[in-house]
């Protein structure tokens, strides 16, 4: 990763004040039972922007970001996906799906499909894109994640790098304006972490809208604009990765930092 | 983005094979494996004690001088076919004709067979050689008769020796070669021994009427016929394939699979009486106005733009299906209303560009026409003139109703258990009460019901043979416990698979398509295959409602007949050894399946 920090500006250091709301969420909660996942959160994303979530294992980082593109219904507050409110109407969450990417832990790709058809099959059933054409974005999708050769595999014949590759290849493939990604490299083994690091770099000097859940320190300092840093389901701190892992204010989140860094 | 491909970790790995398993030699083994020490030494001579004890009983069953086996071969037409007119003949050895046909094209397009290494087959032809000789010193056999069998065995095991001794480890064989040999021999067995005449396996008076030779004579001609067929079809199937290699041969070939049943039974087997002026004044004609209107409004449908309006049409060409199929009318018109009205639903789930969609509107024609052929087919009498309730029987009419019946309930099933596992309470309610009732009722009161009381409540207009309500009736039956064997495979699909389809704006019914059913049927498939089996066996109990199944023929028809009074037990054994056959063929081919959708597991 070192290479990089010579060549290229930081991302934390553009300039995003007068960029576009891209998600706002105000005073979302969410309950399991009586547990309280998420406790009024209140955050906005820019445009562009690129913001890692940080926080204890159980804080309710997950839950957010899975509320994002309604996987998990939040119960109370209100979240705005590119001016789209999410509710329960469907056409609402089938409008925001298609514009939200998501990449998951555990990868999910489809194992009965060929890499190739993983990619093409929601831009062919839910673009409704001609095939052919379909399958020349997903062959470039590929050559970009670095996997042209594996397209006529299956996922289970891929190391769990390439798999995650092939994810954030098909999540791609929906032209989303925004990427979340939820813990993308803590199912991976150590020597493929970089790969998949390496990819949503790129995909963050493009200018993609991210949301990003990680534990990887080295990706938040070097590509975030912004850390977000939670616990118990609430926004403890937020702030620019230099003043956040240099001088954080809140008790918790030193310890928390003392603890992993 | 050049510097992706860094490290060496995706990189081609290059497989040092495993060291080879060093094979004992027999002596060896045989200590390893069966008396490694006093309890397992033991447990072998106890197991070989009931081993030998069983085949000799079952020996001195099959070649006790009182067995009437004259009683299966002679009969053996009427466990084929019951009763079928002897001068219409030729259509039943066409229809086996077709079927050999698209076996051997089927093998060539699928790559069937497997190399058999020549050593493999020498230590079968050894080994198989001795179990011949050790059960012939078992069997009740007269001096000569042992003599004789003793030399057989021998000389496959000398064959098998000889064959192990000489070829090199890595010469192999076609598994295609063994099976055409195989039959090879089996049929030149026909045209040399007379079968059917059973006094030349052990020296006794034939107490039966059967005629020499009667089975060798009828069929040695056409089953020779058959095979050459069978190869024949082979070889054109592997000429077609590489002349002009398709990724639309096989779906064809699926298609042609699914066709066959349906147009042997009524095309060929049954010789309809068609009404040919009815055809052309009335069916075509309704089939025609469903076909371009129904075509033109699924087009429209499937069309991306269409949006919301087309799916409240939709729901109003599923309202009016429901609504005409409970009106009295012509029953053709309420089936394909009905159909029309599950294509419309579908419509939105394959909206898509133009190919997409002109795909839709050909399945839906493909669709229609065939119903409206077997709607037309089943209402016309046939031509075939037997005494009882159906011109066929015995293990056509099982294998009838079996294939039949699968291929019904298959459908059925699946939507049953995807209503049973949807989140609409209505669905799930009336599904569950339909799966848990069916499942609580005995499957001869069914079939007694669907036989009896069905064609009495059917609407004015509406005739139904009794194979076809039953066939409906078992169906429905089979369907309740598929759907079970499917809800299971639902289930297993994790829910990440469910949010990633979700994830990327598929709707409920494309995840379900595309994602969640594909992998729920894969895992299903052994307790599926399963299921088959079952139906394909409880087919027996067509004999309580009057048909002449197999089972009924051997056991209550042979044995009345004079010559071969109280011959029950000979033919239940060979009926057993059908059945074994045909389930043992099911299990193998799902044990294939298994192997070729297993292949994107690691």
């Amino acid at each position: 990763m070192n290479e990089n920090e010579n060549t290229e500006t930081p991302a934390s250091d553009r300039d995003l004040s007068n960029a576009p709301d891209m998600i706002v969420c105000e005073g979302v909660s969410k309950w399991y039972g009586d547990f309280q996942a998420l406790d009024e959160v209140s955050a906005t994303i820019k445009e562009q922007e690129v913001v890692v979530v940080l926080g204890p294992s159980g804080s309710g980082k997950s839950t957010w970001i899975r509320c994002i593109n309604r996987l998990e219904h939040h119960q109370e507050g209100r979240i705005e996906v590119d001016g789209i409110e999410l509710t329960n109407d469907l056409r609402n969450i089938e409008k925001v799906r298609s514009e939200v990417g998501m990449v998951f832990q555990q990868f999910n790709l489809f194992p009965h499909l060929k890499v190739l058809d993983n990619v093409t099959l929601a831009p062919i059933w839910v673009r409704k894109k001609p095939k052919a054409e379909a399958e020349e974005q997903a062959a470039a999708l590929l050559e970009r994640v670095g996997i042209p050769e594996q397209a006529d595999k299956y996922p289970g014949q891929l190391s769990g790098g390439q798999q995650q590759r092939v994810a954030i290849a098909r999540a791609l493939a929906m032209e989303p304006r925004i990427m979340l990604f939820d813990e993308p490299t803590s199912a991976l083994d150590p020597e493929m972490i970089k790969e998949v690091l390496d990819v949503m770099k790129e995909l963050a000097l493009s200018g993609m809208t991210m949301m990003v859940v990680t534990h990887e320190v080295g990706f938040a300092k070097e590509v975030a604009d912004r850390i977000i840093f939670m616990d118990d389901g609430q926004i403890v701190e937020t702030g620019t990765p230099e003043i956040f892992f240099s001088n954080p204010t809140e008790d918790r989140t030193k310890l928390f930092l003392s603890q992993i860094l | 983005m050049s510097d992706l491909n860094t490290t060496g970790v995706e990189g081609t790995v290059t497989i040092k094979p495993a060291p080879e398993t060093p094979k004992l030699p027999p002596r060896e083994w045989l200590k390893e494996n069966l008396f490694s020490n006093k309890f397992n030494t033991l447990l072998t001579l106890f197991s070989a004690a009931i081993l030998l004890m069983i085949s000799r009983g079952l020996l001195s069953f099959i070649f006790n001088p009182e067995r009437q086996w004259g009683s299966t071969s002679t009969n053996l037409r009427l466990m084929m076919t019951q009763a079928y007119p002897e001068e219409q003949y030729i259509r039943v050895w066409v229809s086996v004709a077709v079927i050999f046909t698209l076996v051997g094209a089927s093998m060539a397009i699928w790559n069937a067979g497997s190399r058999v290494t020549l050593r493999r087959l020498g230590s079968f032809l050894l080994s198989s050689g001795v179990v011949i000789d050790i059960l012939t010193l078992l069997a009740p056999f007269s001096g000569q008769a042992k003599i004789i069998w003793l030399i057989i065995g021998s000389a496959v095991s000398g064959a098998g020796g000889v064959l192990l001794r000489v070829s090199d480890k890595d010469k192999d064989i076609s598994s295609l070669t063994l099976v055409v040999a195989t039959l090879a021999a089996a049929i030149l067995s026909l045209w040399i021994v007379p079968f059917g005449h059973h006094s030349f396996v052990f020296e006794r008076t034939p107490r039966s009427m059967a005629e020499t030779g009667t089975v060798a004579l009828t069929t040695k001609l056409p089953w020779t016929i058959m095979v050459v067929i069978g190869i024949l079809a082979y070889f054109l199937g592997k000429i077609v394939m590489n002349r002009f290699p398709s990724k639309n041969l096989r779906p064809t070939i699926i298609g042609i699979w699914f066709l066959t049943p349906p147009t042997l039974l009524y095309l060929v087997l049954r010789d309809p009486d068609f009404d040919m002026g009815h055809v052309l004044n009335t069916d075509i004609p309704i089939f025609l106005i469903f076909a371009i209107a129904g075509g033109a409004l699924l087009s429209w449908f499937t069309r991306p733009t269409t949006g919301e309006i087309g799916r409240v049409c939709a729901a109003l060409v599923l309202l009016a299906g429901f609504g005409m199929f409970f009106t009295p009318m012509r029953m053709i018109i309420r089936i394909l209303m009905l159909l029309l009205a599950t294509f419309a639903l579908a419509a939105p789930t394959f909206a898509g560009d133009s190919k997409t969609r002109r795909r839709y509107v050909l399945a839906w024609l493909g669709v229609s026409g065939i119903i409206t052929w077997l709607v037309t087919a089943v209402n016309t009498p046939s031509t075939i003139e037997v005494p009882g309730d159906f011109f066929l029987g015995g293990i056509s009419l099982t294998l009838l109703v079996a294939i039949f019946t699968i291929v019904i309930s298959f459908p059925i099933g699946i939507l049953l258990a995807l209503a049973r596992t949807s989140k609409m309470p209505i669905f799930r309610i009336l599904s569950t009460w339909f799966i848990e009732f069916v499942r609580g009722i005995p499957l001869i009161t069914i079939l007694i019901f669907f036989s009896i009381m069905v064609p009495l409540f059917l609407p004015k207009g509406m005739e139904l043979s009794e194979v076809s309500a039953i066939v409906i009736g078992y169906s429905l039956f089979s369907a309740a416990y598929l759907a079970e064997n499917v809800r299971g495979g639902l289930q297993s699909v994790t829910r990440g698979q469910h949010e990633a389809a979700e994830a990327v704006g598929m709707t409920t019914s494309q995840k379900t398509f595309f994602i969640v059913l594909p992998q729920a049927l894969r895992v299903s498939i052994p307790p599926l295959v399963g299921h088959c089996i079952g139906v394909f066996k409880e087919t027996s109990l067509l004999a309580i409602i009057g048909l002449f199944d197999i089972l009924y023929i051997a056991r209550n028809v042979i044995p009345n007949q004079t010559e071969f009074l109280g011959s029950t037990r000979e033919n239940l054994l060979f009926v057993s050894l059908i059945y074994f056959f045909f389930a043992y063929q099911m299990s193998k081919a799902s044990q294939r399946l298994e192997r070729r959708v297993g292949l994107g597991e690691r």
